[in-house]
């Protein structure tokens, strides 16, 4: 391994201002407190960062970094601890030069888009010609590109525009070698339109469940499919977030329904799905509301068990959603229908697009995923318990196991008290799929919340295991030693995909094919013979 | 307050980035989005807020060491603001601008320091102001105008130039139309001329925050000798640190404060100052960062555990003086207001700001250029603002790039329409 020959290799490609070996710059990127577990917050320090400004330059700091014995790990916008480096031997490349829209096909629907665009800004265009981009939950700051090639992917929107990786065509795609790769269409006639040939399909094991976490390479470009979009081509908006204020589009409507329990919101969800007429939606508590709103409120909601009762039993059951009509004809025919699927299941449905202050505040909130990143304002930082997409009702008892998780916590003052139940709920694909991350709140700051974060996601982990769920981070190397042998060693299958495209072992592939055991020190040793037996039992033969 | 007394917002950054953005409601195009000059131009992560934040943790804990690299990336910054205004959007207990001053204070206390902003310091304890220049011939720009001295006679406004307004020859003419403006109201106005100072604001954002304090125990000083009841400045760095910087410093000036922006909107609205001639033009606004976000007023230091800060104490930038040029403009018969994408508390910074004229003029010119580009993406044949430094870096921008801008000061605009200039189409670019 030689860090310093390669450095040199990298100003030579790329320019003394483009790479960066000072160590306060280089923990710029160590610095990943977010989806991060570890009480220390840092991870790795990188060797290196490099900023690539194009493909073949992607293309030859891989090369670098395979001669030099280094690994590499990318990323696009970077937010969350899976983007940072997992070795001792990582250059971070930083793909922040690569920000180009490079073509919105508006006849046919599509975008094809490099790493550093960010949702806002795809939307933002997309938009002027009447389309709209899926846009994650984790909010617009991110890269749509990165969800759609390399992990998860589900937002409000989902109901309308599905998951990223559903959102995928032609994609081109820097191996670990440094070879380039195009998929789909691109692969044969150049044309970015379908993922899935002509040209090489690849999209199983590129992207897989939950995608490679920049695990298997670099994608450098990628063609995004964009929808209809009913609504004006800009929004003219005064405010930045909750003090918003817009006029209300004529063929929008937006609604907050309430159901009386579990199974008349299930389906009426069931029921939403088939009539196909929603472009938003979010199932959440009315709790999660208030908490973004009034975090200061929740500080004071101890002993006030009346209240308490009335936020979380009340509005339990709640799901927003906004419907877009391409007339107002359209939007009356979809609103007819909400209203009846709604009552036919004992609901109640508000017309929140006559509240202006709220709607105002909700609107982009919505259409563009920039209210989930409030959740900061409580504590300081969140983390949440996720079980992958599944079924429905699946979900709706994966809300209440976490619910009973996280008040254990909450009544140690492990956590911060948000009433416990605050689910980030949405359904895609004819709601026959659905998403329930369940959020917790903490001060990153607080030693003892730190602490708790490990517990809390062994709980979790344990949860989704007993139920037969795939746990958010199976990409995390201890998750995926667990439950691989649950889910036919899917892991042996991806260690054999890394060795065949990464002969050099050159990517950072911690997240996407290396396994480890849990530290069960400290930890309840009944809660660890628990776990231990339940993976026994379920352990494919 | 320290480096160390920011432990708690620097480790609060959770890496999301929402700092290199405009608040994401307000992003309308791929090509405005971006509401960070440091960033922008340099794209190492440790130019964004959030990385001198990172960078601040790292030092503060011992992990890695303040150098003369280093230095150069906090310094790399005119600490417009923009990164703080877009955190705040979904942080209460972060204050980023506080932490980006906190580290300036950091590199001169640890002795990292920028050659030219030394100069300007040095230029500031030898001439009181931050260019060098003869503290003696300050009132120079008010050549003429026969105006009161407030030396000498009592007047119930003092007029406050600032450092370029008095020194730039080129923009001389503002002031002076200002002073014209003014009187030709009725209002009774006197300045100070040589014995004027520097604010201190420049002094605080280079780091050099003992420096600030003794300018800002001399102005007050002064001021309060003056007798005078009203202050009005047409600077905006004066106006912000009059505004926020002195109360938070404990020094209060105990006049009423008007920005020249103000002052203006309240003669009109009083039926003092009529815009009565047609100025036939399509204008944009340009929101200066310390007449904007940065001029918020002062509401006290929060002790403890900002989770639990009252909003009212949350400085968002949005409390930042933008309605008043615009109503002044909209006032003006004939002419016509277009916005830019990045305005009011998102607007993208002119480049001048945190010392970064001094030290990088390359960057200021290019954060000027990014700006002129908008600013034509509109439509708009003139650019208008009210700040010396935005003025200053506009016009050599337009006259460096060729750009078909016209760039005027607001008092310009007012006084053609109030008949006390003639209007010269493209006498100002």
């Amino acid at each position: 391994m030689s860090v310093d020959e390669a450095y040199r290799e990298f100003v030579e490609l790329l320019g003394e201002e483009n790479v960066s070996r000072e160590p306060a710059v280089l923990d710029c990127y160590a610095w990943q407190p977010t989806f991060n577990d570890d009480p220390d917050r840092w991870v790795k320090r990188p060797v290196a960062v490099v900023l690539p400004s194009s493909t073949e330059e992607v293309q030859e700091v891989v090369r670098i970094c395979n001669r030099h014995g280094l690994r590499f790990k990318s990323f696009s916008t970077g937010w969350g601890a899976w983007n940072g480096p997992t070795f001792d031997n990582v250059v971070q490349v930083d793909l922040r030069r690569m920000d180009r829209i490079v073509e919105i096909d508006a006849k046919n629907m599509y975008a094809v888009i490099e790493p550093y665009v960010n949702g806002a800004q795809l939307q933002a265009e997309a938009m002027k010609v009447g389309l709209n981009t899926h846009i994650i939950g984790a909010g617009p700051n991110c890269s749509p590109l990165a969800s759609a090639t390399s992990g998860w992917g589900v937002g409000h929107d989902s109901i309308y525009m599905s998951y990223s990786a559903r959102n995928l065509l032609g994609v081109e795609w820097v191996l670990p070698d440094g070879e380039l790769l195009r998929l789909g269409t691109l692969g044969s006639s150049g044309e970015w339109f379908n993922g899935d040939g002509p040209g090489p399909s690849l999209r199983g094991i590129m992207r897989g469940s939950c995608g490679a976490l920049a695990g298997l390479g670099i994608f450098t470009r990628c063609a995004l499919k964009l929808y209809n979009w009913p609504g004006p081509p800009e929004m003219e908006i005064d405010g930045i977030m909750l003090d918003a204020k817009m006029e209300v589009p004529e063929n929008i409507g937006y609604y907050m329904c309430f159901f009386p329990d579990r199974s008349s919101f299930s389906d009426a969800m069931y029921k939403l799905g088939e009539a196909e007429i929603a472009y938003n939606a979010l199932a959440t508590s009315f709790g999660g509301y208030l908490d973004i709103l009034t975090p200061r409120l929740f500080r004071k909601l101890e002993h006030t068990g009346a209240l308490r009762s009335l936020i979380t039993e009340t509005f339990k059951f709640t799901l927003a959603v906004l419907l877009a009509g391409n007339s107002a004809r359209e939007l009356a025919y979809q609103e007819k229908v909400l209203h009846a699927i709604v009552r036919e299941h004992g609901g109640l449905a508000m017309d929140v697009t006559k509240m202006e202050d709220f709607f105002s505040m909700l609107f982009m909130s919505f259409v563009r995923a920039t209210i989930p990143a409030l959740v900061f304002r409580m504590g300081g930082s969140f983390s949440t318990a996720l079980d992958r997409n599944d079924s429905l009702d699946t979900q709706v008892t994966w809300r209440e196991v976490i619910r009973k998780i996280k008040e254990g916590y909450i009544a140690k003052g492990q956590i911060l008290d948000d009433l416990a139940d605050n689910p980030y709920f949405v359904p895609y694909e004819n709601n026959t799929w659905c998403h329930c991350e369940v959020v917790y709140q903490y001060d990153p700051r607080n030693p003892e919340h730190r602490e708790a974060l490990e517990p809390i996601f062994l709980d979790v982990t344990i949860a989704a295991i007993e139920r037969c769920m795939e746990p958010l981070f199976t990409s995390d190397p201890r998750v995926r030693k667990l439950i691989s042998p649950l889910a036919g060693n899917f892991g042996r299958y991806q260690q054999a995909i890394s060795r065949g495209l990464d002969p050099n072992q050159a990517a950072d592939n911690t997240l996407y094919s290396v396994e480890a055991d849990f530290d069960f020190s400290g930890i309840d040793p009944e809660r660890v013979k628990r776990l231990q037996g339940v993976v026994e039992q379920r352990r494919w033969q | 307050m320290a480096l160390q007394d920011y432990l708690r917002d620097m480790e609060g950054c959770s890496r999301c980035s929402s700092c290199k953005w405009v608040p994401f409601n307000q992003v309308k195009s791929w090509r405005f989005a971006k509401n960070c000059p440091s960033i922008t131009r340099h794209n190492l992560h440790a130019y964004s807020g959030s990385g001198k934040m990172i960078m601040g943790l790292s030092m503060a804990t011992g992990r890695s060491q303040l150098n003369e690299t280093v230095a150069e990336i906090i310094y790399r910054c005119q600490l417009c603001g923009a990164c703080d205004t877009a955190c705040k959007v979904y942080r209460d207990d972060i204050d980023l601008m506080d932490v980006l001053l906190a580290l300036r204070a950091y590199c001169v206390e640890q002795g990292e320091l920028i050659p030219e902003h030394m100069m300007t310091i040095d230029a500031l304890k030898r001439e009181d102001n931050v260019f060098g220049e003869p503290k003696a011939r300050r009132g120079d720009w008010a050549e003429g105008l026969d105006v009161k001295d407030v030396g000498k006679e009592k007047a119930r406004v003092l007029f406050h130039a600032g450092c370029r307004y008095s020194y730039d020859g080129d923009l001389r003419e503002t002031v002076r139309g200002a002073v014209r403006l003014l009187r030709s109201s009725g209002v009774d106005l006197g300045i100070a001329g040589a014995n004027e100072a520097c604010c201190g604001g420049r002094a605080y954002e280079l780091g050099y925050q003992g420096e600030s304090e003794n300018f800002a125990d001399d102005m007050v000083s002064r001021v309060r000798a003056s007798g005078a009841e009203v202050l009005v400045t047409a600077c905006s760095d004066c106006y912000a640190a009059f505004n926020y910087l002195y109360p938070r410093m404990g020094k209060e000036l105990g006049v009423e404060l008007y920005h020249i922006t103000q002052y203006l909107e309240k003669l009109a609205g009083e039926g003092r100052l009529r815009l009565r001639e047609r100025v036939p033009k399509l204008v944009t606004w340009h929101d200066p960062c310390h007449l904007g976000r940065k001029s918020e007023p002062f509401t006290g230091e929060w002790k403890g555990d900002k989770l639990l800060r009252p909003m009212s104490m949350k400085r968002t930038g949005k409390k930042g003086i933008y309605d008043a040029p615009r109503n002044v403009l909209r006032s003006i018969p004939g002419l016509e207001l277009v916005e830019m994408e990045r305005i009011k508390g998102y607007a993208w910074c002119c480049g001048a700001g945190g010392g970064v004229l001094e030290a990088f003029p390359e960057f200021a010119a290019w954060t000027a250029a990014e700006r002129i580009e908008e600013a034509l993406a509109t439509g708009a044949e003139a650019l208008v603002t009210s700040c010396p430094w935005c003025l200053r870096m506009f016009r050599d921008a337009v006259a460096e790039g060729g750009a078909c801008l016209e760039v005027y000061d607001l008092t310009e605009l007012a006084l053609i329409s109030a008949g006390e200039r003639a209007l010269a189409g493209g006498a100002a670019r």
